[in-house]
């Protein structure tokens, strides 16, 4: 049979297979947000009706109209990238120290001794009431507000650490000291690997968190980023503005949260739901 | 036995502390002593303490009452004179099989080429060669075992730990890696202490069986089961089908006993 097909045929046809696969998963991400297109739909059936006044709720179209045109004035970019930029900095941040420090928790008991009650205390704690002492102390601008991210996301981080930590198979741990590694090493090699699972679940959690308490913290102080802006349009009863932001947000919002979830994948390529489908 | 003991175990008890509940003595005054390359199975109940006693060798757990020798001198944590081989493999799941084999090598700074080489060849040696690259999440439990033994052989211990490594092996797997076993002890002639609740398996594969009784583990009684391991029929010989029975009359007490006490 191939000896008969010509090489066009040949080529086209695993292509075209390849066009049909990318049809159906088109309709089955279709399908996944519909509700979520429904919804928008209903937003600009609603403020064109006339049950609302465009300035309650302005149409989606003129608040598309809205973005597009922060987007050409560079205005977006400018205010998209200081909130990311600090949201994403004090992801960083809260990540590392907070893996570090829930590790530690499990195998240093004075590590543990410090941070347990501090982790208690803190976690379930409102901590944007710390925002006044923030301000205080670091002022206005980019220290105060990623320390406020860091301050926020990192309980999530350290609880999710030392949970994974604490569960690790006491028999990975013997292999390893019988196969010759130190203490130092199976922190980094046996450890910090086999706990890496319920760590990113630790960080997915973390990072919304971090966006946010930056959007919440902008908001409260002022200044550049997406919270600042729609705080900014909201005084001059800027309706579409206020409205524009909600959709910067939750757009940028999106991404991130699909980010991480491709970085889990990528990172767990070894882990048993790498075999199979996932719902992240 | 050999000539030379290799491992000393000298009035060994041993109490599990669990948060909250009562001690559970696990090993009660248990006294033992392993010949140089030596393959003797610790066999007895479920819950009877023959794991503890292995990871009291092992290093693993502390050794609190009475004193355990290796080669003369007391056990005082894990090393790689004594490699360990669990029922459930216990492979760094993120690690390829060839990684897996490789981790005892770096440990012992070994040069990359000279890694290489030594990992291939027991890779070969176990009859895993093509599965390099696989994760162990990808392969079978049979193949999982094999991994994790040519992981320990690396780094040539002196000593093979273990624990009841075929039980969790469907029956065809277990015999064929029985098998296996016999074949590689025969060429690298180690120290084995072979961890069961098998009766057949433990008169197969060691030269001596420590039977335990159930909780608190002592040792019941010592068989020497010499059995013609080079004939690949003597599993049928009446002589083998004579000593299994007689085995499992010195288990079976304890067994029946281990279960009305709710340790199995």
């Amino acid at each position: 049979m191939s000896e008969l097909d010509t090489p066009l045929l040949a080529r086209s046809a695993p292509s075209s297979f390849r066009f049909d696969a990318a049809l159906v998963s088109v309709g089955r991400r279709a399908g996944a947000i519909a509700s979520l297109l429904a919804l928008l739909v209903a937003w600009e059936a609603a403020s064109r009706s006339g049950i609302v006044t465009p300035f309650l709720l302005p149409p989606l179209s003129a608040v598309l109209n809205r973005v597009a045109e922060d987007a050409m004035s560079g205005e977006l970019a400018l205010n998209l990238g200081q909130t990311l930029y600090r949201a994403i900095a004090g992801f960083a941040i809260a990540g590392a120290a907070g893996v570090v420090i829930g590790i530690l928790m499990t195998r240093r008991p004075w590590v543990r001794w410090f941070f347990d009650p501090i982790v208690s205390v803190g976690f379930p704690m409102p901590k944007i009431a710390f925002l006044p002492i923030f301000m205080l102390w670091l002022g206005l601008y980019d220290v105060s507000k990623i320390s406020m991210a860091v301050f926020n996301a990192i309980f999530p981080v350290i609880a999710a650490t030392m949970a994974a930590a604490e569960g690790v198979d006491r028999h990975l741990l013997w292999s390893a000291r019988s196969l010759g590694a130190n203490e130092r090493q199976l922190l980094r090699e046996i450890i910090l690997p086999a706990a890496l699972p319920q760590i990113l679940t630790g960080l997915q959690v973390a990072l919304p968190i971090s966006m946010i308490v930056m959007i919440v913290t902008e908001m409260l102080m002022g200044g550049q980023g997406l919270g600042g802006a729609m705080i900014a349009a909201s005084r001059f009863a800027d309706s579409p503005g206020v409205f524009a932001g909600i959709v910067e947000i939750a757009v940028a919002g999106l991404c991130l949260v699909k980010g991480i979830a491709v970085l889990r994948r990528h990172l767990l390529a070894w882990h048993q739901e790498a075999q199979e489908p996932t719902t992240v | 036995m050999s000539s030379t003991a290799h491992i000393v175990i000298d009035r060994v008890s041993h109490e599990y502390r669990p948060a909250r509940r009562r001690p559970v003595l696990a090993l009660d005054d248990v006294s033992l002593a392993v010949g140089d390359r030596e393959f003797l199975a610790l066999l007895g109940p479920s819950g009877c303490g023959k794991s503890t006693l292995l990871y009291l060798v092992g290093g693993f757990l502390p050794v609190e009452e009475g004193t355990i020798q290796v080669e003369g001198r007391p056990v005082d944590g894990p090393g790689p004179d004594r490699g360990i081989v669990f029922q459930h493999f216990a492979l760094f799941p993120w690690k390829t099989v060839i990684q897996n084999v490789l981790y005892g090598l770096e440990k012992k700074g070994l040069p990359r080429e000279e890694r290489l080489r030594v990992a291939h060849e027991f890779i070969e040696l176990v009859g895993l060669a093509g599965f390099e690259d696989s994760y162990p999440a990808q392969l079978s439990g049979g193949m999982k075992q094999r991994a994790a033994i040519a992981r320990t052989l690396t780094i040539d211990p002196s000593i093979l730990l273990m624990d009841e490594p075929f039980g969790a092996l469907d029956a065809q797997t277990r015999s064929l890696m029985q098998a296996e076993l016999l074949r590689i002890w025969q060429r690298s002639r180690k120290t084995v202490i072979f961890v069961t609740h098998d009766v057949h398996e433990a008169v197969f594969l060691a030269e001596r069986i420590a039977v335990m009784s159930a909780r608190p583990g002592r040792i019941k009684e010592i068989v020497d089961a010499r059995v013609d391991r080079h004939d690949p029929e003597v599993q049928r010989t009446p002589q083998f089908l004579e000593m299994v029975d007689h085995v499992w009359n010195l288990v079976r007490a304890e067994a029946i006993q281990a279960q009305r006490s709710g340790a199995a």
